[in-house]
């Protein structure tokens, strides 16, 4: 609130040009696309009606496939969070707090499962898991089928998987960040005052962390609701919404495709603003709910003999967690790779091995090449654009008082799922509807603006509430630089470190929609 | 019961690079409130922290009351730990954070809500209970976190600089508070402070550190009397410093020739003819008179700068051999005398120590980093 509050004169209306460009821009990128869906649904009530619920053939067997669909997705969803949680939590503390060998190498393994194409790593998961040349050939058959199931919960074992991989980066990452930024003086002051380490995190870390912990959740959550790359190659029989409104698209069935899309997004508002919002607000203060339950002085006990005992055991687990979800597949992956790469290791034949696959006839490598050129290019331009917009957003969410609203709006394209946003963006922007572009590269472009804003924009602003950079703002101004100067040389520098590589990646990531455009 | 005690106890950072605790033996007797003091970097809080287990030692022991402690976590020392920064958990309100070491310690529910409420009314803070310690002052979030640390039962408490981050007046006020509630309960008490006035004003006994070593323990008295090291006789109060060389000893009496050949007399404390020494004097023990006159330690010289700072008023006097002299008198004893002025400093030969000259030099002596 406090330099670009009341500009004079020129800039006053250089200001407002700028202001007026990127809310535009801002509605255009961003908003309209986010929205498109559910009014696209409501404008053309009747047909979508008639689609789903009364087709003249089927009957309303769209809207039970709906259900079904929407409901496995759900399960899949908050399976995966809580898994996620429950071994993410523990692993941001760890990589917060403790000094150990090996640190780096295990961050990165950590991220890499956002780093790469969630295709190729569902590929992997799957030649891991279910087949013979995987962990299977150690037993001679696979370990899980491809169908097994979660007894009780009907959630595919190997879809599952997947998922826990390509989402619990995001509670590990933020809540890491989280406690890096936070002192350890409350965990000592705990400590000092007679609580074990477990206590200490349950009573003073967890709390003050909450927020944290439930924004990584949040973008888990999206990030399952809406995966469709990798689940595409584990699906087997199943069929999660995300896919569904894939192939209904690419039968040109935009009716329910656009229905289950829109109730995707309205599901994840439902579930995940709400919560968002108390928590944001409140905070959450010491619970009373262990000690109403009379439980309290057991827990402390076992608590103490936790932190005393176990914590190599805790160590372990963690470990085995990342082999499972993150080395393995990859592991397998490149030994598959190495072993075949000049010969197929079962037959011998020649014809079959990877070198001969990518240069051979068939010349798969420059198809490869030319699809990794595609989407680097695409990630690339996307990104630069999101940057154009989301860099005076975050001064706008600063500076304004409407930015508090702009902020909340922004967090709506981040737990859109993928799929009902590419589609959304087809029908908005593609030959049903403006005519702007042709399913393609542009179209990629624009689908991958719409999240990357505010992906850019979280963790910048993050910086700018956790950091002193309003004071070096008041100090470059009683030097003699103008607002615009200060924010050019002091604001945007120190902001702009923290838009840094996991967040490139997710903007690079997720080409769902590419795969159900063609 | 607490006695404190430790021995050889070193602590390096960064690989080795940084020694912030040199060595040191410290013993901390039963009910003893005991002020660790030095500059900043000294090792003090470093020495503090170990004693807390909020660092361990790479060698040496730590032991509370006849329990060795050096490996143990701050949870099992039964300590109380008070912080500068306070340290009140910001999602508990004054009440929950007073009574949070007695929870997690899992004691019954009257005796935690009990003592809560006795450490709560004895920092008069018990009608804040439901106040969260954004909604509290700087000295009032201290005195909560005082009532804190002291409802766990502890015996012993260690307080790091907890009145650093408080204004003057509050300071000097929650000093002897800490001071009472210590003696009250009947507790051990560490403290941690650069602010020698605070450390003279409170403790039983002060160990004055330097550079991670302990140069003296003693009572604020015998340190500001009979300092044993020259650092000390300049942090501890102020003290003007004299090279010279020793040029006659008697049996109680030692003459030393300052440069310009002025002599003045010392007590003997084992220094050999011939010798480098620099003398030290206080401010506040050197008289002040007009003109020229003689006597035993009187040296002639001329004002060369007064200030007026309250209670006192300060002289800065150029002596003969241009050596400079600061002077420090009551303000209202005696008339005010005028920048150049000539006049005669004297002091009483008892008054001023007599300490070898330091083989690094005396200003890398009395350097504070």
């Amino acid at each position: 609130m406090t330099i670009f509050s009341e500009p004079k004169g020129k800039q006053n209306l250089l200001s407002r040009i700028g202001v007026s460009a990127t809310v535009a821009s801002l509605i255009v990128f961003v908003f309209l696309p986010s929205f498109f869906l559910i009014s696209f649904t409501f404008t053309r009530w009747p047909e979508v009606y008639n689609e789903v619920f009364a087709n003249p053939l089927i009957g309303d067997t769209n809207w039970i496939e709906i259900q079904k669909y929407l409901g496995l997705s759900l399960r899949l969803a908050i399976f995966a969070v809580a898994i996620d949680l429950i071994f993410g939590i523990p692993l941001a503390y760890i990589l917060a707090r403790k000094k150990f060998w090996g640190k780096g190498f295990l961050e990165d393994l950590i991220t890499f499962t956002l780093v790469i194409p969630t295709s190729g790593f569902g590929f992997a998961t799957l030649i891991a898991w279910t087949t013979i040349s995987g962990i299977g050939a150690l037993f001679g058959r696979g370990i899980v089928e491809t169908n097994y199931l979660i007894p009780g919960f009907n959630v595919p074992v190997i879809m599952l998987l997947v998922h826990i991989a390509l989402t619990f980066p995001y509670i590990v990452k933020t809540l890491k960040a989280k406690l890096e930024d936070m002192s350890t003086l409350f965990e000592q002051a705990s400590g000092t005052l007679g609580a074990s380490p477990l206590t200490t995190f349950r009573k003073i870390l967890f709390p003050l962390t909450i927020p944290a912990i439930f924004s990584g959740a949040v973008m888990a959550f999206a990030r399952s609701l809406g995966e469709t790359g990798a689940t595409l190659v584990v699906q087997s029989v199943f069929t999660t919404a995300p896919i569904a409104v894939i192939s209904w698209v690419s039968q040109f069935k935009f009716g329910p495709a656009a229905f289950l899309g829109s109730l995707l997004i309205i599901v994840a508002s439902a579930i995940i603003l709400p919560v968002e919002f108390i928590l944001q607000k409140r905070g959450v203060s010491t619970f009373s709910f262990f000690s109403a339950l009379n439980i309290e002085k057991r827990l402390l006990k076992v608590e103490d003999f936790a932190s005393r005992k176990l914590s190599r055991l805790r160590d372990a687990i963690i470990i085995l967690f990342i082999v499972i979800v993150v080395v393995v597949p990859i592991f397998v992956v490149l030994n598959s790779v190495a072993l075949s790469w000049s010969s197929d290791p079962n037959t011998g034949k020649v014809t079959e091995s990877v070198v001969y696959q990518l240069f051979g006839p068939s010349n798969y490598f420059s198809a490869l090449l030319d699809a990794t050129l595609v989407s680097f290019s695409s990630a690339g331009i996307a990104t630069y654009i999101a940057a154009c917009i989301a860099i005076p957003t975050v001064f706008l969410i600063e500076r304004y008082r409407f930015g508090r609203f702009l902020r909340a709006l922004l967090r709506i394209p981040l737990i859109v799922p993928t799929s009902a946003l590419g589609l959304s963006i087809l029908l908005l922007w593609g030959p049903g509807g403006l005519r702007l572009a042709d399913p393609g590269i542009w179209l990629i472009i624009l689908t991958h603006i719409v999240f990357s804003v505010p992906v850019v924009v979280e963790p910048m602003l993050a910086t700018f509430e956790g950091s002193d950079i309003p004071l070096y703002e008041e100090a470059s101004r009683t030097l003699g630089a103008n607002p615009y100067n200060t924010v050019e040389s002091v604001a945007l520098p120190l902001s702009a470190l923290r838009i840094d590589l996991p967040d490139c990646n997710l903007i690079c990531s997720p080409y769902d929609f590419q795969k159900g455009d063609h | 019961m607490p006695e404190v005690e430790l021995k050889n106890v070193v602590k390096t950072f960064d690989k080795g690079r940084i020694t912030a605790v040199d060595h040191i033996d410290l013993h901390v007797r039963d009910r003893e409130y005991l002020t660790l003091l030095g500059p900043s970097g000294c090792g003090k809080t470093t020495t503090l922290r170990m004693i807390a287990g909020l660092e361990l030692p790479d060698e040496g022991e730590i032991s509370i009351g006849d329990k060795l402690v050096s490996n143990l976590p701050p949870e099992y020392r039964d300590i109380g730990y008070v912080f500068q920064e306070y340290a009140l958990f910001p999602h508990m309100d004054v009440w929950n954070n007073v009574t949070y070491g007695p929870r997690v310690k899992g004691w019954q529910e009257e005796k935690s809500d009990r003592i809560g409420r006795e450490m709560l009314e004895m920092v008069r803070l018990f009608e804040r209970a439901d106040a969260f310690p954004s909604e509290l002052s700087g000295g009032m979030r201290q005195r909560v976190a005082l009532a804190r640390a002291l409802s766990s039962g502890a015996k012993l408490l260690l307080l790091d600089e907890p009145l650093g981050a408080l204004d003057a007046k509050i300071r000097t006020d929650l000093r002897y508070e800490i001071r009472r509630l210590v003696k009250d309960l009947r507790l051990t008490a560490i403290h941690v402070t650069h602010d020698q006035a605070e450390a003279m004003a409170i403790s039983d006994r002060i160990a004055v550190m330097r550079k991670g070593k302990i140069l003296q323990v003693g009572t604020p008295q015998e340190l500001y009397l009979t300092p044993q090291h020259i650092f000390v006789a300049n942090f501890v109060g102020e003290s003007n410093f004299l090279e010279g060389y020793v040029v006659d000893r008697a049996e109680s009496k030692l003459t030393v020739e300052l440069r310009g050949g002025i002599s003045v007399m010392s007590l003997n404390k084992d220094h050999k003819k011939g010798e480098k020494v620099v003398v030290a004097i206080r401010p506040e023990v050197l008289s002040i008179h007009k003109g020229k006159k003689s006597g035993v330690n009187s040296i002639f010289g001329s004002i060369e700068a007064f200030r007026f700072e309250g209670n006192n008023v300060r002289y800065e006097i150029r002596l003969q051999n241009e050596d400079l002299l600061v002077v420090v008198r009551p303000a209202l004893m005696g008339e005010w005398m005028d920048v150049r002025e000539k006049v005669t400093v004297a002091f009483p030969v008892e008054k001023s120590f007599v300490f070898s000259y330091p083989e690094r030099g005396l200003r890398t002596e009395l350097a504070l980093e």
